[in-house]
């Protein structure tokens, strides 16, 4: 398998409607090479399936550029890209039978009848359909149909998958094991994969890499793991995972790390400030009001007066492998999470308590940034 | 395992580069639209305001066409006439439809589906041979006169004037407001009127508060279609009016007396006025009345039981139908009377009639057919591109494509007839006397009808299928062919067939742009009703109903609707 490599750079999408221009994608860059499984993830409307329509080449790009191994895609007509493509809907064929749905694209590429057969078969063997060659998409379930379209969009070897939200229409349990199997069947053929979502779990499970999307700009790309830990907005770290925000005081700002106060007049010292974007770090000087952002695993509950906020439990969720407390705090400008993994004793529902923050794992940003 | 596959990927030509194919295809449909659309309707309306054998030159508007409506006496009582004829036929529609609808809605009566089919036939059948068949009862020499004549002595009135002519079009009308109503009535939330049932009301108030008043978007669009169509309809008035002219009699009358088309198209310039003052207060109706009612469940709303209730219900509607498809039944046994002069009872009954016309009138016949077919295969292809072009692609302009080929769609047929003939009777392309002029005028008159339905039909299909065989590899014309087309097709065949039916039987149209060479069904029929050879056009209007019926009997087998449901 070659090594593809797709780029984008400064890809831009600004839609005319009749209240005047809308940019739905902004100056977007980013590359996937090999085979990597590649997750544009965000709320709706944050760009990301424009984004991914602009590399299928189903809408056209108002600026920027789209390279496929350095070739210039990004005026070549859709169907010149070959390109697989798996849609929400699935968009089967409904007046073909599941085997005409899979052989059409080699039908296109005028391959004779006999190579057809045999690799329509392998790919049906492939997602376990052999059985269902002869059934039309009407008799077929939500996830066997899901099924076909994969394998519609792989049978003619295509430079790249590119999957618009594919399992939306699917059962939670369903979507745990199909998304799994489209990783496996990836992996398998060791095609390029861009996959589209706004369940940022399943994005976090799935991905090699993930880019979050926010208004049309690519916020951060990373693997899962560092997005969650090192998020370099607010925005990222309120949309991947839970997060406690805190208003905080710069008041010793030395080097990589900075001092800051909380409104209960505890000092906390942070050693790190590398997360929040370049630009942004030269703001955060003596005097400066930000936001401190720490996961819910990484504050502590504990008896009134412990640790440094205080605040009351209102609720307490048993979540199996951990327990959640959530408090109302008179310092925070959200509800309160911290997730234990055992009981607090003495801690119950409407008790008052404190919250204890790990400097180390607290993350610095500007305030209302990105939100 | 991939070297085959991505051979034949890279012999697949350039990569860059257009696909010039749908935008040659849309420019195509464009120069068509604009030559036998647009360009027509904006002669005619030209030369609405330029006198008789006056060049069209800026110098040379003028108002005089339109002076007549208020200084000849003739036009003046032909717009005071339209009007009148169209205000209570439209009236009358409503108030014999509303409590049939009502009925069919709300009180169980036996064979129903049999019932709705049954109202389609009067839409069907070509409305001069039905105002005919009043001749035969109430005419000069009508039956039941005669046996009022014979049996009491006594001497009714004739049918002719204006009471005829809105009974004739009432009952052939009134399918409509009933279809419409009755479709929205068995759509319509049950809950709804279930609420308010549980806070008190009684169900004649439920009536009058809640049921009735949702429905009001529907009951208009009937009343305007009926409206719309009576204004158009030349055959009735024709037939029925005698002295008593219309703007559409008054019209063929300007073009077969004098062939002053400048007249001709004033007269049709007022029509289309009157038409679209109706169109516009319905789109007002249905801007104000805006209500989702429609609901997906599969609970009907609830029925009366009462005896009464059932009797009165199955009485009226069945009363109501029996009268309305009674013009056809008396065509149907007149044309199997071979002498019939004077008496009670046909002298002789028999084939004979059918003999005649199948054997000395083939021509005719075969003549509807081939115009009506080919109109149809042209409607069908334009009428298919236009729709998906509307539907599937954004551009500039896009409410000018709709709205053009909807014009024809709210124009009175003969005023297509009158703008063909205004048109292409003299300048760069003249068609006047061919066969291609009757078969445009045709395919110009009901493109509207297949771009609806296509439009309908494409609207259903997931744009994302068509998407996904384009990532598939596929150029536009291929995903056309093997996946657009072969998904509405059942759309285009059912719309092409009930545009063919319509067609076989077309008089408006036919009227203006006939020529001897090129006589219809239609036409036949007509003069043989003017010959007074009523049993011959009996027997070719028979043949015509039945050939209709079964053609949309078969195009509503291939979408799986009701019959009723086509007329919807």
């Amino acid at each position: 398998m070659p090594d593809h490599v797709l780029t984008l750079q400064g890809l831009t999408k600004v839609f005319s409607t009749d209240r005047g221009p809308i940019t739905a994608v902004d100056k977007v860059d980013f590359d996937v090479r090999g085979d990597e499984f590649f997750t544009m993830l965000g709320p709706s409307g944050c760009g990301k399936t424009t984004t991914l329509r602009m590399i299928a080449g189903l809408e056209t790009s108002t600026a920027g550029k789209i390279l496929f191994n350095d070739e210039d895609f990004t005026r070549f007509s859709a169907f010149r890209r070959n390109i697989g493509m798996v849609f929400q809907s699935y968009a089967l064929f409904p007046h073909m039978t599941l085997f005409e749905n899979a052989a059409y694209g080699l039908r296109i590429r005028g391959l004779d009848n006999d190579l057809i057969k045999k690799k329509v078969a392998e790919i049906l063997a492939l997602l376990g359909l052999d059985e269902l060659a002869e059934r039309y998409p009407a008799d077929l379930s939500g996830g066997q149909q899901q099924r076909v379209s994969i394998a519609r969009a792989l049978v003619y070897e295509p430079g790249m998958l590119l999957l618009d939200e594919p399992l939306a229409n699917l059962d939670a349990k369903l979507r745990v094991d199909m998304r799994e199997e489209i990783r496996r069947i990836q992996k398998e053929l060791g095609i390029m994969s861009i996959y589209v979502t706004h369940d940022q779990e399943e994005a976090m499970s799935v991905s090699d890499r993930l880019a979050v999307f926010n208004l049309g700009q690519l916020m951060q790309a990373g693997h899962p793991e560092e997005v969650y830990a090192d998020p370099t907005s607010l925005f990222v770290a309120d949309f991947i995972g839970k997060a406690n925000f805190f208003p905080a005081h710069v008041t010793n700002r030395d080097g990589t790390g900075a001092k800051v106060s909380l409104n209960s007049g505890q000092e906390l010292a942070l050693s790190r400030l590398v997360e929040v974007r370049e630009s942004e770090k030269a703001d955060i000087v003596d005097g400066y009001d930000a936001t401190l952002m720490v996961r819910p695993e990484h504050v502590e509950i504990g008896q009134p007066g412990k640790g440094e906020i205080d605040c009351h439990v209102r609720r307490i969720q048993f979540l199996g492998s951990f327990i959640r407390y959530i408090g109302k705090c008179s310092d925070a400008t959200q509800e309160v999470i911290v997730d234990s993994p055992r009981a607090v004793p003495g801690i119950e529902e409407g008790s008052e308590a404190s919250v204890t923050i790990h400097p180390a794992d607290a993350r610095l940003f500007h305030k209302g940034d990105g939100s | 395992m991939s070297d085959a596959v991505t051979a034949t990927v890279d012999a697949r030509g350039p990569k860059k580069g257009i696909d010039w194919f749908p935008y040659v295809v849309a420019i195509l449909s464009g120069i068509i639209l604009v030559v036998f659309l647009a360009y027509p309707i904006g002669k005619t309306t030209l030369y609405s305001f330029v006198l008789l054998d006056d060049d069209l030159t800026f110098g040379n508007l003028t108002l005089a066409n339109f002076r007549n409506f208020i200084e000849v006496p003739l036009y003046t009582d032909a717009l005071q006439n339209s009007i009148t004829i169209a205000a209570w036929t439209t009236v009358a529609t409503v108030v014999l439809a509303l409590p049939a609808a009502y009925a069919v809605a709300r009180i169980d009566i036996p064979y129903r589906t049999f019932l709705l089919t049954f109202s389609i036939i009067p839409l069907i059948a070509p409305p001069f041979i039905g105002a005919y068949s009043w001749i035969i009862l109430f005419g000069n020499q009508g039956m039941i006169r005669r046996y009022f004549d014979i049996l009491f002595g006594i001497d009714i009135p004739t049918i002719y004037g204006p009471f005829g002519i809105v009974l004739a079009l009432s009952l052939h009308y009134f399918p409509f407001v009933f279809l419409f109503t009755q479709g929205a009535l068995a759509a319509s939330d049950p809950f709804i009127e279930e609420s308010a049932h549980i806070m008190g009301a009684p169900r004649s108030r439920i009536m009058c508060s809640i049921t009735f008043p949702l429905v009001i978007p529907a009951i208009g669009a009937g009343a305007v279609l009926v409206f719309v169509r009576t204004l158009g309809n030349f055959g009735v008035p024709a037939v029925l009016g005698k002295e008593y002219m219309v703007l559409t009699t008054l019209m063929v009358y300007q073009v077969n007396g004098y062939f002053n088309l400048n007249a001709a198209s004033a007269i049709a310039l007022a029509n289309v006025a009157l038409t679209l003052i109706a169109v516009f207060f319905l789109a007002r109706i249905q801007r104000r009345r805006r209500f989702i009612t429609v609901t997906s469940t599969t609970r009907a709303a609830k029925r009366h039981t009462g005896r009464g209730a059932k009797i009165a219900g199955n009485a009226y509607v069945w009363s109501l139908f029996i009268l309305a498809v009674m013009p056809q039944i008396i065509v149907l046994f007149y044309s199997f009377a071979e002498r019939w002069a004077g008496s009670l009872w046909p002298q002789r009954m028999g084939w004979g009639n059918y003999h005649h016309v199948l054997t000395e009138l083939t021509e005719p016949i075969f003549n509807s057919i081939f115009l009506a077919g080919g109109a149809t295969l042209l409607a069908v292809f334009f009428g298919t591109l236009a729709a998906y072009i509307s539907q599937r692609k954004q551009f500039f302009g896009k409410w000018l494509l709709d709205m053009t080929i909807m014009l024809p769609f709210i124009m009175p047929g003969i005023i297509t007839g009158v703008a063909f003939l205004t048109t292409f009777n003299t300048g760069i392309l003249i068609l006047t006397g061919t066969a291609s002029i009757i078969m445009l005028a045709y395919f110009v008159r009901r493109l509207a009808y297949i771009f609806r339905a296509v439009s309908a039909a494409i609207s259903q299909v997931d744009n994302k299928i068509d998407e996904a065989s384009t990532i598939c590899g596929a150029a536009w014309g291929y995903t056309m062919r093997r996946v657009t087309i072969p998904l509405v097709a059942p759309g285009m065949l059912a719309g092409g067939i009930l545009v063919f039916s319509t067609l076989i039987i077309e008089l408006s149209i036919t009227i203006m742009v006939y020529s001897a060479d090129w006589q219809t069904m239609s036409v036949l029929m007509f003069e043989q009703l003017l010959d007074d050879q009523i049993e011959y056009a009996t027997a070719t209007g028979s043949i015509a109903i039945i050939l209709t019926i079964s053609l949309v009997f078969a195009a509503s087998r291939l979408v799986g609707k009701s019959m009723a449901d086509m007329f919807r």
